[in-house]
């Protein structure tokens, strides 16, 4: 049925012109400009002060969602950065006065400081093999320390009671308004258009599944460092703006407790929806000023309450509801709502040879020798000894716990053996990383179907693509280029009418397949697959069957395969392997095992 | 030289003491209780509460424990049983409980600072220095508290139970174990230790609607350093606490109250599993 | 018709949306024992994992003694009578012998009948109660892993693979004693097994589980057995 709504769309939408959202976004960000052009002339002058100050917030809550909602980087310590923003700010204008050199060069350290404290906390937080509660933690003892810090200061920093009354640029409420305002609706459209480019979409699928993106060659630390030393550096404008505008700055802006609170509005509005944060921030901040002097503590009891509810009851925020909202009043007025999805054409990728191993590579496509691997003092795998050629479908069998699963990944990833050594294409793996062993031309498909599942099939396959052919950072480019093998998975298994549906919806069969899809897209010359028929039907079994002999047949590829679905091992493998025990007891052609003793008495379980 | 070192284990008692409920909620459940912070506020008003009533300071402590343990169990009941699955989402949950139990305090009380009655007033002399009873007898109070705490899941079949879906939740539940009652248990128990520690600190420290936060962050990274072990516990608490004290002797308050975040952040980075053996 | 005490009936399920089982039916009475023989990957601890309550049930239904388990949780279906031995990670490895056999009593089990039940079935554990299971070899984690589902006054016990690399002499012992305890406590017994000659010693019934489907079944005194099984698991 979702097959048949994919069709339709496919032929209604592609004649008519294309209006497309991005066209949308501008008309939306102009009115909204002229809204903040005008609203100062309506408004008290109290409540426009309040809402400079909204909007300040409002542009960290940006990045706290961007993190947050996006990346899944839960961070408490977006406030730290701010301070250091409004902090220099002080600190310049206070003991160098005011000039507009020292307001830019207050702009330049803030940034710089910001820039550097995010360093350390990335370099911290996102090593290769940190938890995300880790990063999380390393967030929360940022604002700690940088609190100290503050109270360190002595006189210099005004201590617990901060620094005010320091000259600072000479602009009326009013302007603040239209600069901080401009700057808040540049900001959230330059954040829309990076986070559904294609690269944006990146972002969430280092949040979903951050070993797949590992295993697709893409270094998910740096990315993660990068997105974040960006955040801080728009925190600490942000504080400067603060500093500029309110002439006052006191340790508790640099602040856990601040940190939490852009959590709050953040998670209120909607986490991962960019608009809900800013909008949430705008008003729960607003109301708070006005509220405050009336109610102040139930006021915040009423926040605390609706907060706990909200992460609850509705973990994506209020602003979705209220679009969902809209939506079905739309459907019940009979508005058509525009189609959404545009469409992702595949085309055929030219040989990019970025592998370093070029396709005139001669000799052994795989040489693993004297592989071990202990765990403590539980010896898993000892004395692997094998190769594999171009061409070659080598299979991986035997019972339980013989220590094929983690043959795999010792290939896969240079820090897993315990000792022995593992050349991929002639190059050794020595310690690499999975995104270097990629680099070699490993390509690795996981046990269970490891796919992005809220993306599309066409993001899952762009994201696959991404090492090869860099993502557009500001705009869906529509197109994902496959190399023939990949596309051949794709048209063989019907993917190509699905490029528009979200992974998750996908039969088991097709999930696995997809996977496959994204590990060929790679351009890889050795795969390794980890039981790809788990779960499937006969008649997908007999297909990937058929896949994978073409594939290694006219791409040459080296294909290792850990299966127990014995017939099909006999079908397709020109060599198979016997692992019993951490030991390789046989390597031979598929006869040679299927008529051996050994291998007989290894299944049946009657001893050694 | 004398006073530094008491200072060090009294120290290490109050974080122990402090950290013990968080400790064996993230031990069983895997998540980490942003309330506790505001538990230790809820124990030190009830502390302040038996001063306002005329009652012995003492009465102070089981009015906290029944006031955490109930106001636990019903988060436990509410909030937090649907989150299981979303560790970083119990976090915010919990810290937004931390918020609704602070605003209560704020409109029953009022802003401003309460002072408890201590139990126990004067110094003692030890080794020709006078040292604050009070101090002392925390000492005797943690290691109660350990000893306790350990003959209890030691000794008893509900303990027995606990540490086994502590090891392995799955394999419990399959051998009948009610995992979903020993949580419940659990969270209420850790929400009563949360509570007894502030109340058990109100002498050493003003009583207002955020004086559990401090503490939190101080309780949370000791939790972290431990894993699920009480034993790891008292030696983080020694450690840390102790480089907490030798820091502020020697480079100043402020410095020395950011030692234990800053140290367990490196010593997470550099040994995940902290101090716990495995 | 003896009492049904296990019966599936039309059971389907899996991990997330793959489906292992399918449409499966099985029924085990009062003191009879079972073998559940496949390959590895066909869905044999699956299958034990859905009875248990540890995966969703996509269809179809699951009761035991008369009770409806099709939405249990697992801890309720093992206060009924259910003594289930995992494959992996069975065992406490930090706590002690007893401890590890005192978890599993419930209710009306005593201590000491489970020390008597011990007892008869493998005395050396009564002198090592006290010993840490994580030191035991693996051959006698095995037998702590039987002596605690054989001492909880179960009414049924579903065993997954307890032969592998267990030595062939401690095999033909854990026959005795399963069909032992089975005379005596009437105990239905569902094993999942891929050893031959240890599926045709102990049990009376044999069902061959080909890709979550079950594609043969036998009884296991009949003398085409062995050839029937083998063809099934080899090559």
């Amino acid at each position: 049925m979702s097959e048949a709504n994919v069709k339709e769309v496919a032929s209604t939408s592609l004649p008519r012109p294309h209006f497309g959202p991005l066209t949308r976004m501008v008309i939306v960000a102009s009115i909204v400009l002229i809204g903040v052009g005008v609203a100062p002339l309506f408004m008290d002058a109290y409540s426009v002060n309040v809402l400079v100050r909204s909007m300040i917030y409002a542009t960290i809550a940006l990045t706290v969602d961007i993190l947050w909602g996006y990346l899944g980087v839960l961070t408490f310590g977006q406030s730290a950065f701010f301070a250091a923003g409004a902090y220099a700010t002080a600190l310049v204008f206070t003991y160098g006065g005011f000039s507009a050199e020292y307001a830019f060069a207050a702009l330049l350290i803030g940034i710089a400081v910001a820039v550097a404290l995010a360093g350390l906390v990335a370099f911290l937080a996102f090593w290769h093999g940190a938890s995300a509660l880790y990063a999380s933690v390393i967030t929360l003892v940022l604002p700690i320390i940088v609190t100290q810090l503050l109270f360190s200061g002595g006189t210099y920093t005004g201590s617990s009671s901060g620094l005010t009354g320091f000259e600072t640029i000479p602009l009326s409420s009013e302007a603040w308004f239209w600069a901080v305002g401009v700057w808040l609706v540049l900001l959230t459209a330059a954040a829309w258009m990076y986070t559904r480019s294609d690269a944006g979409r990146l972002l969430i699928a280092i949040r979903e599944n951050e070993q797949r993106c590992k295993y697709l060659g893409l270094n998910t630390s740096n990315i993660k460092a990068a997105i974040f030393l960006i955040c801080a550096a728009i925190g600490a404008i942000a504080g400067w703006m603060y500093a500029n505008y309110t002439m006052v700055v006191a340790p508790e802006i640099a602040g856990f407790t601040f940190g939490t609170e852009l959590l709050i509005w953040v998670a209120l509005g909607g986490r991962g929806t960019l608009f809900g944060p800013v909008i949430g921030t705008i008003i729960i901040d607003y109301a708070s000023a006005q509220l405050q002097g009336d109610f102040p503590f139930v006021w915040k009891l009423v926040i605390g309450i609706v907060f706990v509810s909200v992460i609850v009851a509705l973990p994506r925020g209020i602003l979705p509801l209220v679009s969902n909202a809209a939506d079905w009043f739309r459907d019940r007025i009979g508005i058509a709502q525009p189609q959404q999805h545009s469409q992702l054409q595949l085309r055929q990728a030219s040989r990019s040879g970025r592998n370093i191993i070029g396709v005139e590579s001669r000799g052994p496509a795989l040489v693993v020798s004297g592989v071990e691997k202990r765990f403590g003092s539980l010896e898993v795998l000892s004395g692997i000894d094998f190769e594999a050629t171009y061409g070659e479908i080598v299979s991986l069998v035997g019972p339980n716990g013989a220590g094929k699963t983690t043959l795999m990944t010792c290939i896969a990833d240079g820090s897993k053996r315990s000792g022995g050594t593992i050349s991929i294409g002639g190059h050794d793996i020595a310690h690499r990383t999975p995104e270097e062993c990629v680099r070699l031309g490993v390509g690795r498909k996981f046990q269970m179907a490891n796919v992005f599942d809220s993306l599309t099939v066409g993001e899952c396959l762009q994201i696959a693509r991404a090492r090869l052919d860099p993502l557009s950072k500001w705009q869906k480019s529509g197109v994902c280029s496959l190399p023939p093998s990949a596309m051949r998975v794709v048209r063989a298994t019907g993917l190509h009418s699905d490029l528009n549906l979200p992974a998750q919806v996908l039969s088991h069969g097709k999930k696995q397949a997809l996977e496959l899809a994204m590990v060929l897209a790679l351009e890889p010359k050795v795969i390794l697959l980890d039981e790809p028929t788990a779960g499937l039907t006969k008649a997908e079994r007999t297909l990937i069957g058929t896949i994978l002999t073409e594939l290694a047949k006219t791409e040459q590829l080296c294909i290792l395969l850990v299966e127990h679905d014995l017939e099909f091992v006999r079908e397709i493998s020109s060599r198979v392997i016997v692992l019993h025990q951490g030991r390789i007891v046989l390597n031979g052609s598929v006869d040679e095992v299927v008529n051996s003793e050994l291998v007989k008495s290894v299944y049946a379980g009657s001893g050694h | 030289m004398v006073p530094v070192l008491l200072d060090l284990i009294t120290t290490a008692a109050i974080l122990y003491i402090v950290s013990s409920g968080l400790l064996l909620v993230f031990g069983v459940m895997k998540l980490i209780n942003f309330a506790h912070g505001g538990l230790m506020t809820l124990g030190g008003y009830a502390a302040v509460m038996a001063t306002a009533m005329g009652l012995s300071p003492w009465i102070g402590i089981p009015l906290a424990a029944i006031f955490g343990g109930i106001v636990g169990l019903s988060m436990e009941r509410v909030v937090v049983r649907s989150l299981y699955n979303r560790p970083l989402d119990a976090i915010l949950a919990t810290w937004g409980l931390s918020i609704i139990i602070g605003q209560i305090i704020t409109l029953v009380f009022d802003r401003g600072v309460h002072f408890a009655e201590p139990p126990i007033r004067g110094v003692i002399s030890i080794l020709g220095e006078p040292y604050s009873t009070y101090r002392l007898i925390l000492i005797a109070f943690a290691l109660l508290l350990g000893v306790g705490l350990t003959l209890a899941l030691r000794g008893t079949s509900l303990g027995l139970s606990t540490r086994a879906v502590i090891m392995n939740e799955d394999l419990a539940r399959g051998l009948g174990i009610n995992s979903g009652l020993v949580r419940s248990v659990t969270f209420t128990l850790g929400s009563g230790l949360a509570a007894v520690a502030g109340a058990l600190i109100t002498p050493l420290s003003s009583v207002d609607p955020n004086m559990g936060i401090a503490w939190l962050i101080s309780a949370f990274m000791l939790v972290l350093v431990s894993g699920s072990s009480l034993y790891s516990l008292a030696v983080a608490s020694i450690v840390l606490g102790g480089a907490q004290v030798v820091v502020s002797n020697y480079f100043g308050s402020v410095l020395g109250g950011m030692t234990i975040a800053a140290l367990a952040a490196v010593i997470l980075r550099i040994r995940p599993q902290g101090f716990s053996y495995e | 018709m003896t009492e049904v005490v296990l019966a599936v009936n039309g059971l389907s399920s899996g991990y997330g949306q793959a489906t292992v089982i399918r449409n499966l039916d099985l029924k085990i009475a009062r003191g009879e024992i079972v073998t559940v023989v496949g390959k590895n990957g066909m869905g044999k601890s699956t299958l034990l994992k859905s009875i248990m309550g540890y995966l969703p049930k996509f269809s179809g239904s699951v009761s035991m003694a008369q009770h409806a388990i099709t939405d249990s949780h697992p801890h309720q279906i093992a206060r009924l009578g259910v003594a289930y031995v995992p494959q992996e990670k069975a065992l406490f490895q930090d706590l002690t012998v007893e401890e590890n056999i005192r978890l599993a009593l419930r209710g009306s089990a005593s201590w000491n009948e489970a020390k008597a039940a011990i007892g008869r079935c493998f005395p050396f554990l009564l002198q090592r109660l006290q010993q840490k299971a994580g030191t035991l070899s693996g051959g006698e984690q095995k037998m702590l892993l039987m002596a605690r589902s054989l001492s909880v006054g179960a009414k049924m016990l579903l065993i997954d693979e307890i032969t592998e690399g267990m030595q062939p002499s401690i095999i033909s012992n854990l026959v005795k004693i399963i069909k032992t305890e089975r005379d005596r406590s009437d105990l239905g017994v569902l094993l999942v097994e891929q050893n031959i000659p240890f599926t045709r010693a102990v049990s009376d019934r044999y069902v061959l589980l080909d890709k979550g489907e079950i594609s043969g079944s036998g009884n296991t005194r009949d003398p085409d057995t062995h050839e029937k099984i083998a063809a099934h698991i080899c090559l």
